[in-house]
């Protein structure tokens, strides 16, 4: 008797379990479908992206398992690649070439592909000519400043075209008593921020002398990593960072630039957003970053950022691109786009984005340049680049040069 | 419930022994032998039956992930990509080389050692205080343990509101007597101090409980021996409790000090898991996701696996030399 009633349970047991299985497998029509969805955004961006969803639940009847573990996006994602089960649809944080390309469906075939912006198309297309996600909006990023910090300082922007110039306007507002860079030590990643954004200007933007093809062919010259880290260390010896510049985080970052307690944030234009999260009345402005060289011209930053892409296995993938189109409408790219504060990533959408869309208008002649990791270092570079960017920071003896170094060694190793 | 093995082993001997009965009762002992015998064996089938699914997670969640750490540490694995290399014993030259690891290697021994030391010096200050009876005991015995009961990245974000140098409690209390702000993570010793200050502060009441039921264990007669031969109370500490409290002292060094060798969130939380405060715990989640060098971090796991089972072994064998039966 008790043998049978073990087995009718077992039973029960494996049945339940089967049914699960048999609930969550793509039936053609969506319905008793759930999807997951993971993302790297937080805060409002996340929000929007959330509310979406919830109205392709509500107008599909798929549902949709949203999650945004913010930080921990990254480490999780290497784990899911690792064991080859990602999520059905997820965001691309800047690598869905470089990163996800063996892990997403192509989107070359789907009704928005046409409408993806020009400015954003090059980045996010592979050699082979696939695009394998839909960019919701893109990145344009320069310096974000305080336009009154700067005004005090008697600083325009404009004549901010090489990091000597940049280093005089620097010395002029720390007279005035502000500091004029925040860095959130901390966090890590602010640090390889600055390396991102000083890093194009001595390696890749000067058209007369520049080492693009070095790099994509494998070589690092640490001479020039040098002066980058160099420039770092003249600003901390002259005081240009806050004092806890190793121990406060980014979001003190945003506060201090908000209150007008900084001048400068080598950040994208989220900064604004987020900055104006803890100040709405913030005066905050947007230029292009400084050149090396006199001969050479200031530039911008362009990028992938909120980029969605279905995983080219999922065993929902119709209902997966189901989700995929319902965002590429006009109202939910031009919804999460204004959250992020940046131009959307589709033809024929304006994000409300407010002042920043000057700025963007007023520079729109600008030279852009992709992103100097994700473009000309191998993966895996960006960590180094934060600790060196630390040691530096920290003034430890040699910093600049084991700094190079280092960045040499990593940049060979990874290549 | 049957209680099975003395018993009926002593029964099993007893039907095998040279004086056993004529032969019609030897065939028939023989039959019940054979009877008993597949008894036991069955029964102990049964008994190891339980142990299986023990076993199986313990091979599936601990065997496994080491011998599957040991194999990485020998390939270049970047902790997400299907294809990787062997490299040899590239990666464990590495770890003897890298500044990085030394740095995380010595404050790793900080972390551990400084902890359970601290740890089992208040705790035992504290059970016996708090053996003593008096008004708010209880209440104090809560206070004290409380801090368990928090996650270790909570408190560690709790505390960095206290350090941190803009707005942090420490400065404004600073800031109030005229003095200037201190960053106090900033420099690595003194980070890594405060941070084994802040685990010993969390963790401090679990080595109390264990002390206050070591404490609680000692028969009163050796005190009440000692008191009769005149001993003084520091030599009853020195003489009775100390001794009679080994195994609470063993329990309590050995749970702090593998927690402490292995401490990661609070690091996290107040630090941010710079390579100056680093643990080794730390060092391998910055390089195994951060530098994406899963290989290298395995050889560093598999050295701190190497490494905790030492200082561990080592401390129970003194421990353990060091008990006195009652």
């Amino acid at each position: 008797m008790k043998k049978l009633v073990l087995g009718g349970v077992a039973a029960a047991m494996v049945l339940s379990l089967t049914a699960c299985g048999a609930t969550n497998k793509d039936s053609g029509d969506g319905k008793d479908v759930t999807l997951t969805f993971s993302t790297n955004v937080v805060g409002e961006q996340a929000t929007a992206l959330e509310q979406a969803i919830k109205a392709f639940t509500t107008e599909t009847g798929i549902k949709v398992d949203f999650s945004a573990p913010g930080e921990s996006y990254e480490d999780l994602m290497k784990t899911k690649m690792a064991a080859n089960e990602l999520p059905d649809v997820f965001t691309t944080h800047g690598w869905s070439v470089a990163r996800y390309s063996d892990y997403l469906a192509p989107v070359n075939d789907q009704p928005f592909f046409s409408k993806i912006a020009d400015q954003i198309k090059p980045v996010i297309t592979a050699e082979n000519g696939d695009v394998y996600v839909l960019p919701i909006d893109q990145d344009i990023a320069g310096l974000v400043y305080n336009i009154d910090v700067l005004e005090s300082a008697g600083v325009d922007v404009d004549s901010l075209t090489t990091w000597a110039k940049f280093g005089e306007a620097l010395a002029a507002i720390k007279a005035t008593g502000v500091t004029p860079l925040h860095m959130g030590g901390k966090d890590s990643w602010p640090i390889g921020q600055y390396g991102d954004w000083v890093g194009p200007s001595y390696f890749i933007t000067d058209d007369a002398s520049n080492q693009r093809e070095a790099l994509k062919s494998g070589t690092f010259d640490e001479a020039t990593w040098q002066r980058v880290g160099g420039m770092m260390a003249d600003w901390v010896q002259a005081g240009f960072f806050n004092e806890d510049a190793l121990t406060a985080d980014y979001a003190s970052d945003a506060a201090a630039i908000a209150e007008g307690k900084s001048a400068f944030g080598f950040y994208g234009n989220s900064f604004i957003v987020d900055a104006r999260a803890t100040n709405p009345d913030a005066k905050l402005g947007m230029m292009p970053i400084p050149a090396a060289s006199a001969t050479d011209a200031p530039s911008l930053i362009a990028g992938e950022r909120i980029a969605v892409g279905v995983w080219k296995d999922s065993p929902r993938k119709d209902a997966a691109f189901k989700l995929l189109n319902f965002l590429a409408k006009d109202e939910n790219v031009q919804a999460i786009a204004s959250a992020s504060g940046n131009p959307a990533g589709l033809k024929g959408v304006t994000s409300d984005i407010g002042d920043i869309q000057t700025y963007i208008d007023k520079y729109s002649a600008v030279r852009t340049f992709p992103y100097f990791d994700r473009e000309y270092l191998p993966s895996g570079m960006w960590d180094v680049m934060c600790a060196t960017g630390s040691d530096i920071l920290a003034q430890k003896p040699d910093a600049v040069q084991q700094a190079a170094l280092t960045m040499q060694q990593n940049f060979k190793d990874k290549f | 419930m049957e209680t099975y093995p003395e018993a009926k082993k002593g029964e099993a001997a007893q039907a095998a022994s040279p004086a056993s009965p004529p032969a019609g009762r030897a065939a028939r002992s023989g039959g019940k032998r054979r009877r008993r015998s597949r008894g036991l064996g069955a029964a102990r089938a049964s008994i190891n039956a339980f142990y299986l699914p023990a076993v199986a997670l313990f091979s599936v969640f601990v065997v496994y992930p080491l011998i599957r750490g040991v194999w990485l540490s020998f390939t270049n694995w970047n902790g997400y990509s299907q294809t990787y290399r062997m490299n040899g014993l590239a990666n464990y030259q590495r770890l003897i080389e890298d500044p990085n690891v030394h740095t995380a290697f010595i404050n790793t021994i900080v972390y551990g050692l400084g902890s359970t030391l601290l740890q089992n010096v208040l705790g035992l200050a504290f059970a016996l205080l708090l053996n003593n009876r008096f008004r708010g005991r209880t209440a104090a015995r809560t206070l004290i343990y409380l801090p368990v009961m928090i996650a270790p990245l909570i408190m560690g974000y709790v505390m960095y509101f206290f350090v941190r140098y803009n707005h942090g409690a420490f400065n404004d209390i600073l800031g109030a007597f005229g003095v200037a702000p201190i960053d106090w993570m900033a420099e690595g010793p003194r980070a890594v101090a405060i941070i084994t200050l802040v685990n010993t502060l969390q963790f401090v009441g679990v080595a109390m409980v264990i002390y206050l039921a070591g404490l609680q264990s000692i028969p009163a007669m050796y005190y009440e021996a000692a008191s009769l031969d005149g001993a003084s109370p520091w030599r009853q500490f020195r003489h009775v409790t100390l001794p009679m409290l080994v195994p609470a002292i063993t329990s309590a060094v050995m749970i702090n000090l593998i927690g402490g060798l292995k401490l990661f969130d609070v690091i996290m939380a107040l630090a941010g898991g710079g390579y100056s405060t680093a643990s080794l715990s730390t060092l391998i989640n910055r390089t195994y996701f951060g530098s994406e060098a899963a290989g290298y971090a395995s050889a560093i796991g598999i050295a701190m696996f190497l490494f905790i089972m030492a200082v561990s072994a080592a401390a129970q064998r003194y421990l353990s030399r060091k008990e006195v039966a009652i």
